[in-house]
């Protein structure tokens, strides 16, 4: 278990500013942040290379303090490896191994026993990693702290590497805390993802609630909404209305339904929510685009044009003038071929009361 | 009908032009290597010209000058002896000053400095105030039976003086190169900083460490003003060429100045040795 109690601490100029999250035992947890939000210095705190000024850090149950790095029973793999140059890649996968019996079975899970003879001044910056990775495996550590760890393998490695990472995680039972920049990473692997800029946590939780429900419209945008729009949110009334996926009582209980007005636009939104001045998140791939007004249950309806048609592989991101406002929707590219989607087409979007989220 | 033929000729674009700037360029470029040139011969010149005049006379003296092996071997001595005081004592202090920040370090770092900047022969005197049988260090130091001016012992605190500063610059550098995180990643590895230290600062800091001493110990050889403060006698090389051209003349001088000159050559092509890079490793 690793959790954290407003914790501050410096680094040069940069500070963590009363950072809480925790992340369970056996779980995955991922630190989500740009570049420079201090995920790095983050895990160092809890690797106990970096003091505190402030706040409770506390490992398996036991408040660390000014534990020293060595008793804290921890595996750290920074971004760029630090794999030791004066020794060989053996050398390095051995240098805190716990038994011979963990160092090959960290090795060969993560595919450097091949490398065991070279230096490490040869390997290249994907190898480096791995060998990391099977020298912070290799001490079986109780918390494995991982910085970025497959950003130099190439994607198909990435892949069965990330898989093979996850199922160590599980099968040795380790508690995990792993930094990204990248989302889709957290979504792949975390059980808690904790949203980081600037030295705070601006929102932690499952990766589905977070994506689904993030809490500003600064993490909407971190996390790729497209479409957030300010506005003013007004309560319709305990009593839902009868476009809320047909019956009153499917509403779930706390929710409550909401018209929430924009610049030249109304859209309607379910769940539990404030009445006031705020910000609407819709994520693209939750809007529709027909190419007449097709009848199904979804409340928000808008014709409009397409502006903008932008290919992406499968996908494809189309962008609709709505009386001026643009709603940007994410399709896949067959159902854009089919609609013959294209810049001037009259279109129809359309979205669910329950994708529009209020922040 | 269009006349025009099928493959037209490529365009050429337009002419180019001399570039106006090249002749001065070409004339800067002539110059700095002059200047260059003109230094590296006056430095390497003096050398040349008294290893080819002395230095086989002197190689021939070694055999039969008792007096210049027994300062050469003085020299060597006193120099080592220096050094490893300088390295057992120093390094400590190059770590502490490349890795910790507190206050007062611009201070520790100034004051580390001073004794490269004060001229040989006022370090010599402030020695001797220090060290001399007179004060409180020297005369503490006779009770307990060691006499430090004018024994290998002043030589030893001299040469110390002027040359340690150097090895605690070298080594803070060398110490500062090293990436903490290197020791950051052998402390989740299981190691006290001590064997952190041991196992991965010290080996990926050594070339800078041990460049460093063979600079401190070159300049420790050839320490004269110092020296000549504190302990004239037994002598130095330094002091035994002092003394011969003071004594006998140029012509005594040459062979022994000649033989110093030689022996520049071996930390000069260790640290050759020490200084061929290598890619930082991460």
């Amino acid at each position: 278990m690793i959790r954290l109690e407003g914790v501050t601490a410096r680094k040069g100029r940069f500070r963590l500013d009363g950072v809480s999250f925790e992340v369970r035992r056996g779980e995955y947890g991922v630190v989500i942040g740009p570049a420079g939000s201090g995920k790095t210095t983050l895990l160092e705190v809890v690797a106990g290379l970096l003091a505190p000024i402030g706040g409770r850090v506390t490992l398996s149950g036991v408040e660390m303090g000014s534990a020293p790095p060595e008793s804290r029973g921890v595996g750290l793999v920074y971004q760029h490896a630090f794999l030791f140059p004066h020794l060989t890649v053996r050398a390095n996968v051995a240098y805190g191994a716990a038994d011979d019996g963990t160092l090959r079975e960290a090795a060969d899970r993560m595919g450097v026993t091949a490398l065991f003879g070279r230096e490490v001044r040869g390997l290249s910056g994907g190898e480096r990693q791995l060998v990391a990775l099977a020298r912070a495996l290799a001490r079986r550590p109780r918390l494995l702290l991982l910085d970025e760890p497959f950003s130099a393998l190439d994607p198909r490695r990435r892949t069965l590497i990330r898989r093979e990472v996850r199922a160590l995680h599980r099968e040795w039972g380790l508690t995990t805390l792993q930094v990204t920049h990248d989302f889709a990473e957290a979504g792949m692997l975390g059980d808690q993802a904790i949203l980081l800029d600037g030295g705070r946590v601006l929102q932690a939780g499952t990766p589905a609630e977070v994506f689904r429900r993030p809490a500003s419209p600064y993490v909407a945008e971190f996390l790729g909404a497209e479409n957030i729009f300010s506005g003013t949110a007004r309560d319709l009334g305990e009593a839902a209305p009868d476009w809320v996926d047909g019956r009153p009582a499917d509403l779930a209980h706390g929710h409550r339904a909401f018209a929430f007005q924009t610049e030249g636009l109304t859209l309607y939104a379910v769940g539990d929510f404030a009445a006031g001045a705020g910000h609407a998140v819709i994520r693209a791939e939750e809007i529709t685009i027909a190419r007449d007004h097709a009848h199904d249950s979804a409340r928000n309806r808008f014709a409009g044009r397409v502006t903008e048609v932008a290919s992406l592989g499968a996908l494809t991101r189309v962008t609709v003038d709505v009386r001026g406002t643009p709603l940007i929707a994410a399709l896949t590219t067959r159902s854009a071929h089919e609609l013959a989607i294209e810049p001037g087409l009259a279109v129809v979007a359309t979205f669910k009361a329950m994708a529009v989220h209020l922040c | 009908m269009n006349d025009a033929p099928r493959h037209a000729a490529k365009d050429p674009g337009p002419p180019l032009r001399a570039d106006p700037h090249r002749g001065a360029q070409r004339l800067a470029s002539v110059v700095a290597a002059l200047a260059g040139s003109l230094l590296l011969l006056f430095l390497a010149a003096p050398i040349a010209e008294l290893v080819s005049a002395g230095g086989a006379e002197g190689l021939r003296r070694l055999g039969s000058d008792a007096e210049l092996r027994s300062s050469l071997l003085l020299t060597a001595f006193t120099a080592t002896a220096a050094t490893l005081v300088g390295v057992v004592c120093g390094t400590p202090l190059a770590f502490v000053l490349a890795r910790r920040e507190f206050p007062g370090r611009a201070v520790l770092s100034a004051v580390l400095d001073l004794p490269l900047l004060v001229p040989h022969p006022v370090a010599g005197i402030a020695l001797l105030l220090l060290l001399g049988r007179e004060s409180a260090v020297g005369g503490a130091a006779l009770d307990l039976g060691l006499r430090i001016v004018g024994t290998p012992l002043g030589i030893i605190a001299a040469m110390l003086f002027v040359s340690a500063p150097l090895f605690v610059s070298g080594a803070r550098e060398a110490f500062a190169k090293v990436d903490p995180r290197y020791e950051g990643v052998a402390r989740t590895l299981g190691d006290p900083p001590w064997r952190a230290f041991r196992r991965v600062t010290l080996p990926l800091a050594g070339r800078g460490l041990l460049a460093s001493a063979v600079v401190m110990w070159a300049r420790a050889v050839s320490e004269f003003g110092a020296i000549v403060i504190l302990t004239y006698n037994p002598k130095v090389a330094s002091v035994l060429s002092y003394d011969r051209f003071t004594s006998f003349g140029l012509s005594e001088a040459l062979p022994v100045a000649a033989v110093l000159a030689l022996l520049a050559l071996v930390p000069l092509t260790l640290l050759r040795a020490l200084r061929t890079s290598r890619p930082d490793e991460r």
